[in-house]
């Protein structure tokens, strides 16, 4: 296990040391799921907080500063929520690293605040014994304490203190109960001697150098955990009554299936439809500040840059925000009321003939809105080879990146005519076949995948099922601020320098008159040279550079298409656009190129993303491949039947 | 069965194989005590991470729609699938219900 954090002595903790000279006391935030971690964290530090990414994974670094009184300022890391030290998963593997010190751009905690739900102590305390012994300041909260006296349940708090050895606080992070103790714990909290060597301690779930199979490890863990909660006269709180009246009908044989397809039905409808009145409004933004600035710059080869180029280009991705916000609160409000994790126990059935497991539910779900936040959510599959297969088929979700290609290409190919009577028109149809599509690439690829080269024995799932609890405003709406702060500095930065590049292809060789027709300037040499690998499928030299682009991002096509077809603001008035690409491709060229984009990875962010999340360029090149033959064939085939 | 002491608590070897009882079997609201499980370590851990461990109390509250047990440990409520709930080997708690 130690060769999966290769140590960092040298560089990492000589960084750490020089960033010691002023650093406030760093404090780590761990606890199982569920037990109100991150409602605690947000109650802390409220807006000023920041995500990163630790470095070499994608697994989210939440740190904030928390304002203890008025001269002390602490910082708090929000670590992912583990069950235990195993390093089975990524959010283990991280939490642990990080609480060793082993982390590039974060020294060791100076404390620990180890939060539990103490509705079920037992199971929780686990965790406690490996914190205690890193022997650094560490404060056990005690959270939902409210709802454990609501069900008659108790312990002495003063007594678990005295056993453990730590400080022992009882809150109720939702309403804020409790939050001044652990702030005032925090202040207290001095930073440990600079120039100390890092904790020796390894952090495991069995105790290293003794011969103890993990069972007995775990078993003899156990028993002393069970010692404790005697001692400090647990009452062990009556059934969550609530949660089994929901678990009724939600669980129900007949109802649960059915309301999780409403809810499923519900969040495409949200996104399709509740969505597209703020994207208006969005590109309605984007658009008239655009005219706004080209009216207030003189005509020249830096408006062209501006307008064309990064207005158009950016804004082509900005549009998507909404949508990608309005998925999240959906998500936000499914996850933490606590049903998520019976949508999974739903979906874990099917899943598992296909050879993935119920956890995937959520990732492939988000996938369609973007797929690389999908990938990041996948790493909350506990085994290895589900989430490889889960993150390799992600990308055949209909993003809502080829949402613009398919009702640019649909609108101008496909009639508006009935299918089946008011209920469904063929452009519908057609929507919902490549959606269709997307899945069907899935499913057969896990088939494959979990026969081929991720083969392996069954594994045993549990999920846990968390109480169902009233979701708070302040936890979903912080975390909604944070998926667009990073959606938009990635588009600030992939679109942002595509577009530029893009634009300048188009200017060059630069005639005297000013920028050259485009099938001469170099953009149009580049489609030229392409051209004929895309000819079998009916594709001219346009289509070509279009493609290109679109690697960036999927919708960059429609933009550069827009540019190619010498159409000003194709964005705006896309009629026109439809028009000429009427002219230039056949309809069956036109379905060749809906299969084409339903299969293809073009998205350079998703393949950068898949290349940190599975350690190195093997599984994002063979997925790029796989997904470009899928494609390819696909459009082949298509051309020939239509 | 009164041979088996409750410090009875990690994967004692199969002496009670004429007894051998799966959670599986188990119907829904009887209590059980866990006895051993059946799987490798690795595939256990997720397991004993969550306290389910020899030793503890389990109780099937509900199955859920696809036919999967749904348990009780220690007050939390954990979801498995038939496949895993074969592999634990449970006794009954004759002093209860």
């Amino acid at each position: 296990m130690r060769d999966l954090s290769t140590p960092t002595e040298g560089s990492g903790y000589a960084s750490a040391q020089v960033k010691d000279e002023a650093r406030s006391p760093l404090i780590a935030l761990i606890g199982p799921p569920n037990s109100g971690k991150t409602t605690l964290f947000n109650r802390l530090t409220g807006l000023r907080q920041k995500v990163a990414n630790y470095p070499g994974v994608t697994v989210e670094k939440y740190v904030g500063q928390v304002q203890c009184n008025l001269e002390r300022t602490v910082e708090l890391v929000d670590l992912p929520g583990v069950h235990g030290f195993s390093a089975r998963t990524l959010d283990e593997r991280v939490t642990r690293d990080m609480l060793e010190g082993r982390l590039e751009d974060l020294s060791a905690p100076d404390a620990v605040v180890l939060i539990v739900d103490c509705t079920r102590l037992e199971s929780q305390l686990m965790l406690v014994e490996p914190v205690l012994k890193l022997e650094i300041p560490t404060l056990l909260v005690l959270n939902m304490w409210d709802e454990l006296e609501e069900r008659g349940g108790n312990l002495d708090h003063m007594k678990l203190a005295h056993l453990l050895g730590v400080e022992v606080v009882k809150t109720n992070a939702r309403v804020g109960v409790g939050v001044d103790q652990v702030k005032e714990f925090l202040s207290g909290v001095e930073i440990r001697q600079r120039g100390l060597p890092p904790p020796v301690h390894v952090l495991s779930n069995v105790p290293r150098g003794l011969p103890l199979p993990m069972i007995d490890a775990f078993t003899e863990r156990r028993r002393r955990v069970d010692k404790v909660v005697d001692r400090v006269s647990f009452v062990r709180p009556g059934p969550a009554r609530s949660t089994e009246g929901l678990d009724a009908i939600f669980l129900h044989r007949i109802w649960g299936p059915l309301v999780f397809l409403a809810v499923v039905l519900i969040v495409f409808q949200s996104i399709f439809t509740w969505a597209v009145p703020l994207m208006n409004g969005v590109e309605l933004l984007i658009t008239s500040s655009g005219e706004w600035l080209a009216n207030r710059l003189s005509d020249g080869w830096f408006r062209s840059l501006l307008i064309d180029g990064v207005w158009a280009g950016v804004g082509s991705v900005v549009v998507f925000l909404p949508q990608i916000l309005v998925l999240f609160l959906f998500l936000g409000i499914l996850e933490d009321s606590g049903y998520m994790a019976r949508a999974a126990v739903i979906a874990d059935r099917v899943m598992y003939r296909v050879g993935l497991q119920g956890r995937a539910f959520l990732p492939l779900l988000s996938g369609y809105a973007c797929a690389v936040p999908a990938i990041l959510a996948a790493r909350t599959v506990e085994d290895e080879r589900d989430r490889l297969a889960t993150i390799f088929i992600t990308p055949f979700m209909t993003c809502s990146a080829r949402l613009p290609v398919y009702a640019l290409l649909i609108a101008a190919f496909i009639p508006d005519r009935p299918l089946i009577g008011w209920l469904m028109g063929y452009r519908a149809a057609v929507l919902l076949g490549l959606y269709g599509l997307g899945i069907m690439a899935a499913v057969v690829t896990a088939f494959l995948l979990k026969r081929t080269l991720l083969r392996a024995e069954p594994g045993s799932f549990v999920m846990d099922l968390p109480p169902y609890r009233l979701p708070s405003a302040r936890s979903i709406g912080l975390r909604l601020l944070d998926r667009s702060k990073i959606f938009l500095r990635r588009a600030g930065r992939v679109i942002f320098a595509v577009t530029i590049v893009l634009w300048m292809l188009t200017q060059f060789p630069r005639l005297d008159a000013g920028p050259p027709p485009i099938e001469e300037s170099a953009l149009g040499r580049i489609g030229q040279v392409i051209e004929p690998a895309i000819e079998p499928l009916g594709f001219d030299w346009r289509i070509g550079i279009g493609l290109v682009t679109s690697l960036a991002a999927r919708e960059v096509i429609v933009g550069t298409l827009g540019t190619i077809y010498g159409v000003e603001n194709a964005s705006d008035d896309s009629m026109v656009l439809q028009e000429t690409l009427r002219r230039n491709l056949t309809p069956a060229a036109a379905i060749g190129l809906l299969v084409f984009f339903a299969f293809a990875l073009q998205c350079m962010s998703t393949v950068a993303v898949m290349r940190r999340e599975t350690g190195g360029w093997k599984w994002p090149m063979l997925q790029f491949c796989y997904m470009l033959v899928l494609a390819y064939s696909g459009a082949f085939i298509a051309v020939r039947v239509f | 069965m009164g041979s088996t002491a409750p410090e009875s608590m990690s994967g004692l070897p199969k002496e009670e194989a004429d007894v051998e009882l799966r959670l599986g079997d188990i119907p829904l609201r009887q209590t059980v005590e866990l006895v051993r499980i059946d799987l490798p370590a690795d595939r256990a851990e997720p397991l004993l991470e969550r306290g389910v461990l020899p030793g503890c109390r389990i109780c099937p509250v509900r199955s859920s729609p696809t036919g999967d047990p749904i348990i009780s440990v220690d007050g939390s409520l954990l979801a498995l699938r038939r496949e895993t709930a074969d592999c634990l080997c449970v006794r009954l708690l004759s002093d209860f219900s």
